[in-house]
């Protein structure tokens, strides 16, 4: 029983680096531009669609095509900043949620007309192989999405200590009036935060590409995970939403085990707990007065 | 005594704003709030009206100690508060704004309005019943959140730099209208910057520095108080 | 004068402060739709009718706490699979009319909004929107779940037997009048509660909350009651639903979709207006039951994409919803210069 505990819990871990990694580009947006994308799990879907045809076209290895994704998710992110997210910023909270429900209404009925409700997969040669530590068991595709997704974490928490534009990025999320009268430019950096939220997500994507298939509503189900992640690790908060990932991860795991049928309903009524008893998080909150959270 | 605060304390994290404050008000009396900038008089109108709770003291208003109850609770049983930073309800015409004051002693929506007028003649905005809120002058916005605090018929009513921002006549307008309200039966616990406005209404005027009652007294008193002039007036203040 | 703490005057005279502008147009639509109802042959036709009726009831019902409240729910499918599932049951399992049933689901709705409700209320902008998806969510799973109860995934079929009494109709026209009875209820609870005192609470702590506490508003009460209102209505369009479709399962009644389908309706018309979420249902859904009926399978979901893209363009050029902009441009074209209680746009003061 304590093995297959264990292997639970480590199937549990591997999930909760990609939820992580898919929440923490949601949290940074959040803590920067004090925004809720809706549409992350949009761009999630996106980029798993790319990784996809890109294997398919061109035979490129989810892996290799990691970069194309990135840079791919990175200009969508662009473009979503400049047409949409950009002018709601001033606006109410309602009308913001309001445009990116829009957003993430438009882009899955957009890949539905055009690319079909069938489920697709990638299958390569490392999809089916597995590694055994002692008792413990686990699929390679799994292992090296949780690696990738720790060393990109990782990177990111890296250059957002030791970069200017990191720096800058944290000031703004901080305290974004001095930030402007220190002479950030709040625009651009709210342009690349979002970006680089984007593009985080798009890693996850290529990530998930080999561990599950895609659809157009495939979004949906992980980014209403990736929510739960960030109100748990505290919204803005980056190394929250990591534990946060590994919690939920976790959760999941373990609920899958004993309550298979309500899997999902159980993290459902963590973050329902959440929300309701400290919605700030496990970790403290960035601008909570702001969205009412006091 | 319409209104007694008993020691009242309040914390922000390790700083005190303010330390065992006490004082009453009298029925019917216009009592002024003066002190430097960061000295708790806002902190205290907060714990007054009971945005904050004060972490030691009491309230007790007509009678009732209310420093266990809310904002919206202390608004109903006649003390109401206006804000420093004026905080109109934007979209809505001043009619409707001041409407939403005088809805808390009627359900019936033409008696509100009924009042809701009346307010605004005795404050001076009768003119501009329909006018979006937003539209309005800074005078008139200040007026706006004094009507709408008086449509709720208070008994007390803590007004916070209603004068600030008012030119000369504007000021003078807004004593009258002060005066005005008083003699309806009002009790005025009034927050200013401005001297001579604040010296020539008040019948008695608190000082507050760093969170502590530093006087309390006639105006002509407080205005030679030594420990008054070196924290805040700078020279002994003479009223005209 | 110091006044005692008296109160005076009910709220029953508020009929006395709805427009009769408004009063004119709800007795027109009617009158139209009566027409439409019993001269339009074509089923076709007249199903869009019924979705029409049915859509701008739930969408006006929804803005109540939407709009008025300004708190938006993605999470109304919550309450309307309550009612359908309410009903339904009843009905197949006990043989009880789906009109009382209906009353019973509108009841039961009530309860679960006044238990979610009550918490949630501390919760402002995503955070509450949130909380609301995540319930509708747990109710959809659980409905799966308890499938011993609810048949699960295989869904409930309600038995095809005609009658007033059953609320099951042979002729669409039928449903038809129905559905407008129930638009004209939802419009006339919207009506209502804009003129009275309900209204302008609401209005002032979607504006500003804590000013609205400072005039002794006490903004979760009044969150409530319009959350309790608006599940009840709700939920009576979930079993007009099933009585009409006469097919539930959880996926499409439970379904963020649908939610989602409600505020989107409300957003484009006009949040937080009467007429607005009606203007919303009937634009949009001629052209939803348009394209799913031309193009049927092949471009499901054209519409959608379509929704969504019109509810961006609404959030960034015309926030205040369509039917006020054009009331603006009418009013302004006629020198009238009113304010009327709209939807907060924090960018503008």
């Amino acid at each position: 029983m304590g093995v297959i505990l264990a292997q639970v819990a480590v199937s549990g871990i591997l999930l909760g680096g990609v939820y992580a990694l898919i929440s923490i580009g949601l949290t940074l947006i959040f803590g920067v531009l004090r925004v809720v994308n809706f549409a992350h799990g949009e761009f999630l879907m996106i980029a798993m669609y790319a990784s996809f045809w890109l294997f398919h076209q061109y035979g490129l290895d989810p892996y290799v095509s990691i970069p194309i994704v990135v840079a791919l998710l990175f200009v969508v992110g662009v473009i979503a900043m400049l047409l949409v997210i950009r002018p709601i910023l001033r606006a109410s909270p309602s009308m913001q949620i309001a445009a990116t429900v829009g957003l993430s209404t438009l882009l899955q009925n957009l890949a539905l007309v055009t690319l079909t409700a069938n489920y697709r997969s990638v299958e390569t040669k490392l999809s089916r192989m597995v590694l055994s530590i002692g008792p413990l068991v686990m699929g390679v595709s799994r292992l090296v999405a949780f690696l990738v997704a720790l060393a990109i974490t990782g990177l990111l928490f890296l250059f957002l200590q030791r970069t200017y534009l990191g720096k800058a990025i944290r000031c703004t999320a901080q305290d974004r009036t001095a930030a402007l009268l220190m002479g950030i430019n709040i625009d651009r950096v709210y342009l690349l935060t979002f970006a680089i939220g984007s593009a985080l997500v798009g890693v996850a994507g290529a990530l998930l590409m080999q561990l599950y298939p895609v659809f157009p509503t495939v979004g949906t189900y992980f980014v209403l995970a990736a929510f739960v992640v960030v109100v748990l690790g505290g919204l803005g908060n980056l190394t929250g939403a990591l534990l946060g990932g590994f919690i939920i991860g976790l959760v999941e795991a373990f609920s899958g085990f004993y309550v298979p049928e309500l899997k999902e309903a159980v993290y459902f009524v963590v973050f329902i707990i959440v929300l309701l008893v400290r919605p700030t998080g496990l970790f403290g909150v960035v601008g909570a007065e702001e969205v009412g959270l006091k | 005594m319409i209104l007694e605060a008993e020691n009242l304390t309040k914390f922000f994290g390790g700083l005190a704003a303010l330390k065992e404050v006490s004082f009453g008000i009298a029925e019917g009396e216009i009592l002024g709030l003066i002190g430097p900038n960061g000295a708790g008089k806002t902190t205290l109108f907060n714990v007054l009206s009971g945005a904050f709770r004060s972490d030691q003291g009491r309230v007790v208003f007509a009678g009732e100690d209310v420093s266990r109850l809310g904002a919206p609770r202390r608004c109903r049983t006649g003390l109401v508060r206006t804000f420093q930073v004026v905080k109109p309800f934007s979209n809505l015409s001043v009619l409707q704004n001041v409407m939403v004051g005088s809805f808390l002693r009627t359900p019936d929506p033409g008696l509100a309005r009924e009042r809701a007028l009346e307010v605004m003649e005795l404050v001076g905005l009768g003119a501009r019943q329909d006018q979006p809120a937003k539209s309005l002058t800074v005078s008139d916005r200040k007026r706006l959140e004094v009507a709408r605090a008086l449509a709720t018929r208070p008994r007390l009513l803590l007004l916070d730099e209603v004068m600030a921002g008012l030119t000369p006549t504007e000021l003078v307008e807004m004593l009258e209208t002060l005066k005005k309200i008083r003699d309806r039966g009002v009790t005025l616990l009034v927050i200013e910057h401005i001297m001579a406005a604040i010296l020539t209404i008040s019948e008695r005027i608190l000082v507050l520095h760093h969170g502590e009652k530093i006087a309390d007294g006639a105006p002509k008193a407080v205005a030679g108080d030594k420990r008054v002039i070196d924290a805040y007036l700078g020279e002994e203040y003479l009223l005209a | 004068m110091s006044t005692p703490m008296q109160r005076e005057g009910t709220m029953f005279s508020t009929y006395r402060f709805i427009p009769t502008s408004s009063l004119y147009t709800l007795v027109g639509l009617a009158a139209v739709v009566s027409v439409l109802a019993f001269n339009v042959a074509d089923k076709f036709y007249l199903h869009v009718l019924i979705m029409m009726l049915f859509y701008a009831a739930v969408s006006s019902a929804w803005n109540i706490v939407g709009g008025f409240a300004g708190q938006l729910s993605l999470g109304h499918a919550a309450f309307f699979g309550i009612g359908a599932y309410t009903s339904s049951l009843l009905f197949i399992n006990f043989g009880i009319s789906p009109w009382i049933g209906m009353l019973i689901g509108g009841v039961l709705a009530t309860l679960v909004a006044g238990a979610i409700g009550w918490p949630s209320f501390r919760l402002r902008g995503p955070f509450f929107t949130l909380v609301t998806i995540a319930f509708a969510e747990v109710l959809r799973i659980l409905t799966l779940y308890a499938h011993d109860l609810t048949r699960g995934s295989i869904g409930i079929s309600v038995p095809f037997r005609p009658a007033v009494g059953n609320f099951i109709f042979r002729q669409l026209s039928a449903y038809a009048v129905v559905a407008l009875i129930f638009l004209m209820l939802t419009v006339m609870v919207n009506l209502w509660i804009e003129s009275s005192r309900l209204g302008y609470y609401l209005a002032a702590l979607r504006e500003d909350e804590d000013a609205a506490q400072a005039l002794g508003i006490d903004t979760a009460r009044y969150k409530l009651v319009a959350t309790l209102v608006s599940a009840f209505l709700t939920a009576l369009g979930g079993t007009f639903y099933a009585q009409y479709i006469l097919f539930i399962e959880p996926f499409a009644i439970f379904s963020l979709d649908f939610s989602v389908l409600l505020a989107m309706m409300a957003i484009i018309g006009g949040i937080g207006t009467v007429w607005g979420p009606v203007a919303g249902a009937f634009l949009v859904t001629p052209l939803q039951e348009g394209l799913q009926a031309k193009l049927g399978g092949e471009l499901h979901g054209l519409h959608l994409v379509v929704y969504g893209a019109a509810l961006i363009v609404v959030v960034i050029l015309l926030p205040q919803g369509i039917v006020p902009s054009i009331a603006g441009r009418v009013k302004r074209a006629f020198g009238h210069h009113e304010a009327r209680p709209a939807p907060p746009v924090k960018g503008e003061s």
